[in-house]
This record gives structure tokens, C-alpha cells and sequence, in this order.
């Protein structure tokens, strides 16, 4: 005979999902806490309302029942938010890994088929080069301040470019242009079999040699690239971030470089003026070295003391 | 693609170049970010930066961070290591984003307060998640409302949570151990959740003394971590925490005893899957915990151990592991054929094969994809790696088949505590394994590929193994 023996207790007739839970917790005690995030209480008055918030803006951008709403978030109170918002849409979440890169992501949010992805800033660059083949992924919504960008004396090499807002007409063109700018100068460096297809990072086979951003404030586009000279050891940055050793390796990229490619590390010089070249060609203008004038001075130093303000 | 510049000038433009090859790290923030304030600036003052573009190149003199301004660094370790630390100001409405995406915060103050709920229906989906995928492609689970209805009145048993309750979310909640047993757990009966966004054991301790939970779950690694770190401060948890659980994987019998001395709370072990919406079996507050058991089914859920045909087999005897109950997922997302391989008459089969004792306690064995089949015997990964876990140099150890020819051989992956050779394991293993089971190789490795939720991800471990987190040209 075989036995079978369960648990004690019956199950009660509560039968309220997280929507209903929150909503009843909501108007019967609406200055409990739900959440308690970086010593700030947030109640559940304050949580119902935010998901509110978050169904209306989904409603906005077209969301309706039964659709995907991918969140990629680590847990912050957004992700709750856009949970239960998302649920009280009668939509479905798809949350996942905040660790997974390119070719995981791109299965996940195909497969799922998501409309819309909730996922922190930081994941921009990520998400931009997935996007094209994501028909279905029509917003990318971007929240958190996570950006973590390491950079090395002898590995990293940042180029950044500020336009004024008449001249980018479309962001596709901007990307397929400065993408193919940044993909003569790693060619021009001698990494001859680098590839760009769209969107934000230049490849060697399935490798990141270099990678870029754009960003829009007020009509002013700023290009933010960042390109792998030599091998970037990033044992000293995991110490200061504290990631668990066996997960290091997922937190950054598989990445390579001009030296791991050619096995030798292009001197500045030869940097500048590979990056010179490139970008008078490209834009059919000249370029000419001149320093910041006053009133970008006083702002730069206010940006420094900000950046290096103790918290 | 239009430059409008193209067609507005004929002679060549002048743009600024700044290059500082020398520069550190708040000046790649900072230095553009003058630029971009001052063209901004241009348009009242009518400057005449206000025009070309600006090109900056720069190259650091030493290591750097540029942080978010959520990002938490530690101090000491960047001072010991000599890493310059610099923070982005935190962007407020109107400020710097990706383009072509939609700011949270500036949609957050643009929407409505008030928003009536869309009914739906108990079958309706509530959730997709895609499971960590130990072996093979993630694949999506399916989770209905009834599902979380079902699970929350199932853990209700074990965790009793009240509106008193202050839970420790720290688990990710991505992933269904800390969506279900966390998060929905503490939510749904009006407690309070108590978020950690980045795990580190320092973060996770802070959290414990800043605001005395009650109630903890979490995996087996964070509470080896957390005891490693109150042995090493000298500190005393308080006395705050009702009962703990731990899941995803075993954790050893004396690490149990030494966590529930120390915390005076409860360490229950529980088992669960995505596609039962986390636990669906665990060992009773109340009742007689076995070691090394995952316990009793929760009410609501029904298990039972079944033969390759199918069948039911008597207590003792081992076979796979099957689950039925209104928590457990209708299949696998746009996947029919997984979907009907996973069930047999309305069990969902878990892969993980394991036995039943004469109380009904159960126990897991292994991973049904994972048995190693050498020269016709079947031979148990789990087996192997607590012969490794044995020894006092092993810190850690996975086991996995290599197909070579027709044969498949048995390969050892081990992280080593000090000095170890490869003869030493062996010598090991041969003392207490059967010869057939002694693994044919040895491999050191520094760290064992893990998933979040600490479970070793064998498939990388696997010569063909494809980094999927590559984006390959075709």
C-alpha cells in the first residue's frame, strides 16, 4: 500500500490575487507599509496609487489585456509598481534576469513576443541593438540611475560627440551613421574582420570591441562610444561593486580589443587621428582643436564637484 | 538618413575637437555634459557655440567608475584598489535619456491617479517566466492567476504571514522563488516588504540589523554568507526572525543547526519550480523536519513518485518526481510539444528523480536529464559531487557527462580550497566509489558557473557550450 500523507491544514477561501490584495489593503489600511526601500517607507495607499499611475501609462502606449510587459529590473520599487500595474491591466508580465546580455534577451523578448520593456537606464545600449529584431517591441520604457561604466588607462578610449539638434532629422540614421563611423575607426586601427549591423555596439565575431549610445536632452544629441584598446581587466572594478564571484563573468560582456585582435595597443596618436579622420570624412567637416570657453568652464566644474561629492 | 547639413552648406564646416588623453573619470561625464549645458545655454545667449558639433576624445590617467547615482560602491575596496569613483547626477524631468525610450519618472507624473482594473478570468495569464535554464534554451512557464491565488493559500500553511510581518526581499524577483514566495507572499496579506536591490552578504546583514525582519527566505549560499560574515564582525543577529526558508538547493544539516542557534528563528527547506510557482513542498513548521528531506506537499498541491510507464511506485522506491494541483502551470509559452511531453495525465513530471520515505517525506536524487549513463549503468551526478564535497580541499563540485564516440565519460569540475592535484581527488573518489563511478577526468576551475539563485548551470560546463550572451553577425 502505498501512503499517502499531507501537510495539515485546509486551504481557506481567500481566494484574492496580489491586484485584489493590494486594492483591499489599499482602502483598509492604506497607511501600512508595503515596501521599505533605502529607509523610505512606501505605503500601500502609496503603492496602489503608483501602480495606477504605471496602468495608465501602459494604457497610453497601447498595452491592453493579454499582452506582454517584459520587466527587467532588479527589486526597486518600480518593479512593483510595474508589476502590479501591468496585472491590473489584465496584461501579463514576463519579468526577467538583470544579468542576461544580448543573445538571452533577444530570445526572451521574442519568444514572449512583448510590447512594451521595462528595464533600468543602463540596459539602453543593450536593448537599442536587440530592438530591430524585435518587431513586436514597440516602447522601451527606462527607469534607475545604474549606468556603471569602467574605464582603464591603457584599455579604454572614450569618444563623445555633442550635435545640436538641427542636424540629426532620425535617430535610425544617426545610429546606422555613427555606428559605421566607429566601425572605420576600429577598422582603420587594423581590426579588420569588425562588423556593425545596428545599433550600438561594433563586433568582432560575437565580441564587443566598441560600443555606443545616443542620447536626446532638449534637442541636443550627445553620442556616447566607448572603444576597448587592450584587454579590460575588471577584477579591481567587481571589488568595489560587489557582484558574487560566480556571476562575475555574466555582468559584463564578452568583450575584445584592438590589441587582442592585432597584438599591439594603437598609441594615442595614432587615436586621434584614425577618430579625426573618420568623422571629417563622414560629415564632410573639419575639425579643430580649441578649448572650452567660460561659460562651459563653470559648468564643468560644477559637474566635476558633483560627480566626486561624497555620499 | 538626413543630414540636414549636407544640403544647407557647400563649403566645410568647422567643429571643435577637445581631446585630453590624460583626463579622469568624472571628466567623461562631466566634460561633455559643459558642452551640451552650454548649447543649451547658446540658444538665450545666442553664442555662437550654440552651432557645430563638438567631438571630445579622451584616455584616463588611472582606473575609474562612473556610478549611476543608485549604484553602491564600496569606498575602502576602490581606495585599496586604487579606482578613482565619480557619480552621474541623478537626472531629473527633462534631463539626459536614451533616445526613442520613455523616462518612468517623467511618465509617472504625467498619469492619472485613479485606474479601475481590468476584471479577468482565473485562466487568464498573470505571468510568463523563463526558467534559468540548468540544460537547454529557456523556455517560457506559464502562470494563470489561479496559480498565485493557489500558491499564496498553499504557503499560507507554512509561513503564516500576518500584516506584522516585515519580509527580507531579497531574492530577485524575476526569478519565481522571489516573486511568489516573497514579494506576493508578503503584499497579499498586507505586509511589509523590505527590498534589496543589489545583494552583497554586507547589504543583506545591514539590512537584517537596520530593520528586523521576521521572516526570511532566501538560498543556501546567502545564509553560508551571512554566517561566514557575523563569525568574521563578531556580531549577533537580533532576535527578530520567526522562521526562515531556505530553497533551490540543499543546504548542509550542521549549517541549519548553527543558523537557527544564532537567530533563534526556525530554518525550514523547502522545494519548488517555476512551473509550480515556487514551493509546492517543505518541511512542516510544526511537525518532525528530516534532513536532507524537501519535506511534506503544501496543501493544495499533490505529489507522487512515478515509473518510466507512468505508474505510482511504493515508498523507498526511486523514480521521477510529479506534481499535481492548482498551482501547477497549464504549459510552456507557444510550446505545445514540450508542453505535452512535461504532463502525463495531469501530472507535470519536475525531471527530478528522487523517493518517497514510509512518513511521505521526500527526497530528490537528481536531475533526470543530468543521470550519466557509462557502460550501461546509470550513475548519479549527486552522488559523485558529495564524494568530492567530502573532501576537506573541495570547496565545490559538479559532475556532468561527456559523450565521447559512442561512450559517455564522467567529468569532474571542482573549485579547490588550497593546494590540490588531481591524483588526490581520484585517490579519493576510489576510496568511495565504486570503480565504474570514479570520474574520468578532473578539471580546477576558480569559480563554477552559477544561476541567481545559486544552482551550478552545468550546460556551461559543456564542451559545446554557446555563450548565448553573445550577438552573433547572422
Amino acid at each position: 500500500m502505498r501512503k499517502t500523507i499531507r501537510m495539515s491544514g485546509e486551504l481557506n477561501e481567500n481566494n484574492r490575487g496580489l491586484v485584489q490584495s493590494i486594492e483591499r489593503w489599499a482602502s483598509s489600511s492604506p497607511d501600512s507599509v508595503a515596501l521599505q526601500f533605502e529607509g523610505e517607507p512606501i505605503t500601500y495607499g502609496e503603492l496602489n496609487l503608483r501602480a495606477n499611475r504605471v496602468a495608465n501609462g501602459l494604457q497610453g502606449v497601447g498595452v491592453a489585456k493579454g499582452d506582454r510587459v517584459a520587466i527587467m529590473l532588479p527589486n526597486i520599487p518600480e518593479f512593483v509598481y510595474t508589476l502590479v500595474g501591468t496585472l491590473k491591466l489584465g496584461a501579463v508580465a514576463v519579468p526577467f534576469n538583470t544579468l542576461y546580455k544580448g543573445g538571452e534577451i533577444l530570445h526572451i523578448l521574442k519568444d514572449s513576443g512583448a510590447k512594451v520593456l521595462v528595464a533600468l537606464t543602463n540596459f539602453a545600449p543593450m536593448i537599442n541593438e536587440v530592438r530591430p529584431e524585435l518587431p513586436d517591441l514597440e516602447q522601451v520604457i527606462l527607469t534607475g540611475e545604474r549606468n556603471l561604466v569602467f574605464g582603464h588607462p591603457q584599455s579604454t578610449a572614450f569618444i563623445q560627440l555633442i550635435l545640436p539638434g538641427d542636424l540629426v532629422d532620425d535617430i535610425d540614421g544617426a545610429y546606422n551613421k555613427i555606428g559605421h563611423v566607429l566601425l572605420e575607426i576600429v577598422r582603420d586601427l587594423g581590426v579588420k574582420e569588425a562588423w556593425y549591423k545596428h545599433r550600438g555596439s561594433i563586433r568582432v565575431r560575437g565580441d564587443k570591441i566598441a560600443t555606443f549610445v545616443i542620447s536626446e536632452v532638449e534637442g541636443i544629441a550627445l553620442v556616447n562610444a566607448l572603444t576597448f584598446l587592450a584587454p579590460l581587466d575588471t577584477r579591481d572594478f567587481l571589488r568595489i561593486v560587489w557582484v558574487p564571484p560566480e556571476v562575475r563573468d555574466k555582468v559584463v560582456e564578452p568583450l575584445t580589443s584592438v590589441e587582442q585582435e592585432t597584438g599591439k595597443r594603437p598609441p594615442w596618436d595614432q587615436v586621434k587621428e584614425t577618430a579625426i579622420g573618420a568623422f571629417e570624412k563622414a560629415f564632410e567637416v573639419e575639425l579643430k582643436e580649441s578649448p572650452m570657453v567660460r561659460d562651459e568652464l563653470f559648468g564643468y566644474e560644477k559637474l566635476r564637484s558633483l560627480a566626486y561629492k561624497t555620499r | 538618413m538626413k543630414w540636414k547639413i549636407f544640403s544647407r552648406k557647400k563649403r566645410k564646416e568647422q567643429w571643435r575637437l577637445i581631446f585630453k588623453p590624460q583626463a579622469d573619470i568624472a571628466d567623461v561625464m562631466a566634460l561633455p555634459g559643459a558642452v551640451v549645458e552650454g548649447q543649451i545655454a547658446g540658444r538665450y545667449l545666442l553664442s555662437s557655440m550654440a552651432s557645430g558639433g563638438t567631438l571630445v576624445i579622451q584616455g584616463l590617467s588611472k582606473k575609474g567608475i562612473l556610478a549611476g547615482a543608485d549604484v553602491a560602491v564600496d569606498f575602502q575596496a576602490a581606495s585599496e584598489h586604487d579606482v578613482d569613483v565619480a557619480f552621474q547626477p541623478r537626472s531629473g524631468r527633462a534631463s539626459l535619456r536614451p533616445a526613442e525610450t520613455i523616462n518612468f519618472e517623467e511618465m509617472m507624473l504625467q498619469e492619472d491617479d485613479a485606474f479601475v482594473s481590468v476584471a479577468t478570468e482565473p485562466e487568464d495569464l498573470a505571468c510568463i517566466l523563463y526558467t534559468s535554464g540548468t540544460t537547454g534554451r529557456p523556455k517560457g512557464v506559464q502562470l494563470t492567476h489561479k496559480n498565485f491565488v493557489s500558491e499564496g493559500k498553499s504557503t499560507e500553511h507554512v509561513l503564516d504571514c500576518t500584516p506584522k510581518d516585515k519580509v527580507i526581499g531579497v531574492l530577485p524577483f524575476f526569478h519565481v522563488f522571489g516573486l511568489s514566495n516573497v514579494l506576493h507572499l508578503g503584499l497579499i496579506h498586507g505586509g511589509t516588504v523590505i527590498l534589496v536591490p543589489q545583494y552583497s552578504p554586507a547589504n543583506l546583514l545591514k539590512t537584517i540589523m537596520d530593520h528586523h525582519p521576521t521572516l526570511m527566505v532566501a538560498i543556501p549560499t546567502m545564509y553560508v554568507h551571512l554566517l561566514t560574515l557575523l563569525e568574521r564582525k563578531k556580531v549577533q543577529l537580533p532576535r527578530s526572525i520567526r522562521i526562515c526558508v531556505s530553497g533551490a538547493a540543499p543546504l548542509p544539516k550542521e549549517m541549519i543547526q548553527t543558523f537557527e542557534d544564532c537567530s533563534g528563528a526556525q530554518l525550514l527547506e523547502g522545494y519548488g519550480l517555476t512551473e509550480t510557482v515556487a514551493a509546492c513542498c517543505a518541511n512542516p513548521p510544526d511537525g518532525i523536519c528530516k534532513a536532507g528531506s524537501i519535506g511534506l506537499p503544501l496543501p493544495g498541491f499533490e505529489m507522487d513518485i512515478l515509473d518510466p510507464d507512468g505508474k505510482g511506485l511504493p515508498s523507498g522506491k526511486q523514480g521521477e518526481i510529479a506534481v499535481r494541483g492548482d498551482g501547477v502551470t497549464p504549459g510552456y509559452f507557444r510550446l505545445p510539444e514540450d508542453t505535452k511531453e512535461a504532463f502525463r495525465e495531469g501530472w507535470f513530471l519536475t525531471g527530478d528523480i528522487g523517493y518517497r520515505d514510509d512518513d511521505g517525506y521526500f527526497y530528490v536524487t537528481d536531475r533526470k536529464k543530468e543521470i550519466i549513463i557509462k557502460g550501461g549503468f546509470n550513475i548519479s551526478p549527486r552522488e559523485v559531487e558529495e564524494v568530492l564535497s567530502s573532501h576537506p580541499a573541495i570547496k565545490e563540485a559538479a559532475v556532468i557527462g561527456r559523450k565521447k564516440g559512442e561512450r559517455e565519460e564522467i567529468v569532474a569540475f571542482v573549485t579547490a580550497k588550497g593546494e590540490l592535484t588531481a591524483k588526490e581527488v581520484m585517490d579519493h573518489c576510489k576510496e568511495a566509489l565504486s570503480s565504474f563511478k570514479v570520474p574520468d577526468e578532473i578539471c580546477f576551475r576558480k569559480v563554477l558557473p552559477m544561476s541567481v539563485t545559486g544552482k551550478v548551470l552545468k550546460k556551461e560546463l559543456a564542451e559545446d557550450y554557446q555563450d548565448e550572451r553573445r550577438i552573433e553577425r547572422k
